[in-house]
């Protein structure tokens, strides 16, 4: 039987793919919004006097840059509850990994960003007499936040595609739900190339909304 | 207002200051030259500790720095910096460069720091400046901007660190207008230049910094009418050879 490509199907696919498109915007947002969090810290402990909180935070992204998303989400979501005899749900999992994951990256980022800023930026800072922590809050973050946006929009959308991974922990989200279709009416083709669609127009989204921004921070500076 | 003795600094096996006794009185104007590496930043930027002393007393203003339980944020309101690089915050307007000081550290309330902030700009030549960006500015303009930023504080004393060396020639003249300005009104500084010229008319003192110590210290007529150390006269024999 030759194959038919059914251009319906994709209009019938997209409302039915709603339920899981929501799980992933949910998993996305929520862990990368913790992982931003994380990824600040983490970034700002590797640049501590202290070599133990730069150690800490180096092994951090050690352990996570070194070993597969796909194995990070089985041991946290099947192994630490077996060890901790607790039950997480599929959301909080989804989240906690997107978080852990996109945390290690965010640091080496912020790391890269805060230490691009000139010396003489602290230095002028403290010598009006704001603490090391002021001078950061008000000097050095925002200029660093500026270079930080590009990586971070490529960390986002890295981070958006991830998320299909987490179907292994049986995750509702958007490519479980295509496959769950597919097993329905067996139009791979049709469901996956929507899916396929559905993730692109997101990822477009954030390359746009970030240059948007990117591009309203640099007239800010030249008014 | 400021006792510096026996002041040592030394970056990593790399001895950079080797003992250097200076006092600076309220009003005074000194000026400390010496060549690159000589060691007289490191001076300048031991007064507020932007380089930790490694031994040795600094006293400013009565504030031991050199003691632990010293705040050395207050301190550093005291004495005000004008870096060689301008360090002018990029991503704030030039009002708000002037202004972050007092609002954040002083508890100035924002509508009187602004007055405050304009009536400096206005003293330093750029009244119609304030919501430009620095980016906008020249070097010259921008070495004004910095200087009432460190005005704004109050200082008893500003340092200077080399403040014309980044500048193209022709913007010299004008930060160096606002800086006699401000010796005229009696405020306190320690300059380090190569600008002899400044240095001669304007310079209550002049000390020479050479291999981490003072070789020569003298009232500017005497220092540079009759220099007595042979370092100092070599080092100005070869400034003057290229004016």
């Amino acid at each position: 039987m030759a194959f038919q490509f059914e251009p319906s199907v994709i209009i019938e696919t997209l409302p039915m793919l709603g339920r899981g498109l929501v799980w992933t915007l949910k998993i996305a947002t929520g862990g990368l919004g913790l992982g931003f969090a994380l990824g600040a810290v983490a970034g700002m402990m590797k640049l501590s006097r202290s070599w133990i909180v730069r150690k800490l935070a180096g092994t951090y992204v050690e352990i996570v840059r070194g070993t597969p998303m796909l194995v990070q989400a089985m041991f946290l979501y099947f192994g630490v509850p077996m060890a901790l005899g607790l039950r997480i749900s599929p959301l909080v999992a989804g989240i906690l990994i997107i978080a852990v994951n996109s945390g290690a990256y965010i640091a080496e980022i912020v790391r890269g960003a805060v230490q691009s800023i000139n010396v003489g930026q602290m230095e002028a800072g403290r010598s009006i007499g704001l603490t090391h922590g002021q001078t950061m809050g008000y000097i050095i973050w925002p200029q660093a936040f500026r270079r930080m946006i590009p990586p971070l929009g490529n960390q986002f959308i890295i981070s958006l595609k991830d998320t299909s991974l987490l179907m292994v922990i049986g995750v509702g989200e958007l490519l479980r739900t295509g496959q769950e279709i597919v097993a329905v009416n067996f139009r791979a083709f049709e469901v996956y190339f929507t899916v396929g669609l559905v993730y692109l127009s997101m990822t477009m989204t954030i390359a746009f909304v970030l240059r948007r921004l990117e591009n309203y921070l640099a007239t800010r500076t030249t008014r | 207002m400021i006792t510096i003795e026996k002041l040592h600094k030394s970056f990593g096996a790399l001895k950079v200051l080797k003992g250097i006794d200076l006092h600076v009185s309220t009003g005074e104007v000194v000026c400390i030259i010496g060549p690159s590496g000589s060691g007289k930043s490191t001076v300048l930027r031991c007064i507020n500790r932007l380089e930790e002393p490694t031994s040795g007393r600094v006293v400013v203003d009565g504030h031991d720095i050199t003691d632990p339980a010293t705040n050395i944020n207050l301190v550093r309101t005291e004495a005000g910096m004008v870096f060689q690089q301008f360090n002018l915050f990029p991503h704030m307007s030039v009002l708000d460069n002037v202004t972050l000081g007092p609002i954040k550290v002083r508890k100035v309330p924002r509508s009187e720091a602004e007055e405050q902030g304009r009536k400096l700009l206005a003293k330093v030549g750029l009244a119609d400046k304030a919501s430009n960006f620095p980016e906008q500015l020249s070097g010259g303009q921008k070495q004004r901007v910095a200087i009432a930023r460190a005005l704004a504080l109050n200082p008893k004393v500003i340092l200077f660190d080399e403040p014309t060396s980044a500048l193209d020639p022709e913007l010299v003249g004008e930060v160096l207008e606002v800086m006699k300005k401000l010796a005229r009104e009696g405020m306190t500084m320690v300059v380090v230049t190569h600008e002899m010229g400044f240095a001669k008319e304007v310079a209550d003192r002049v000390i020479f910094v050479d291999q981490g110590v003072i070789q020569e210290e003298a009232a500017p007529h005497e220092f540079f009418a009759n220099p007595k150390n042979p370092r100092l006269r070599d080092f100005l024999s070869k400034v003057f050879s290229h004016n």
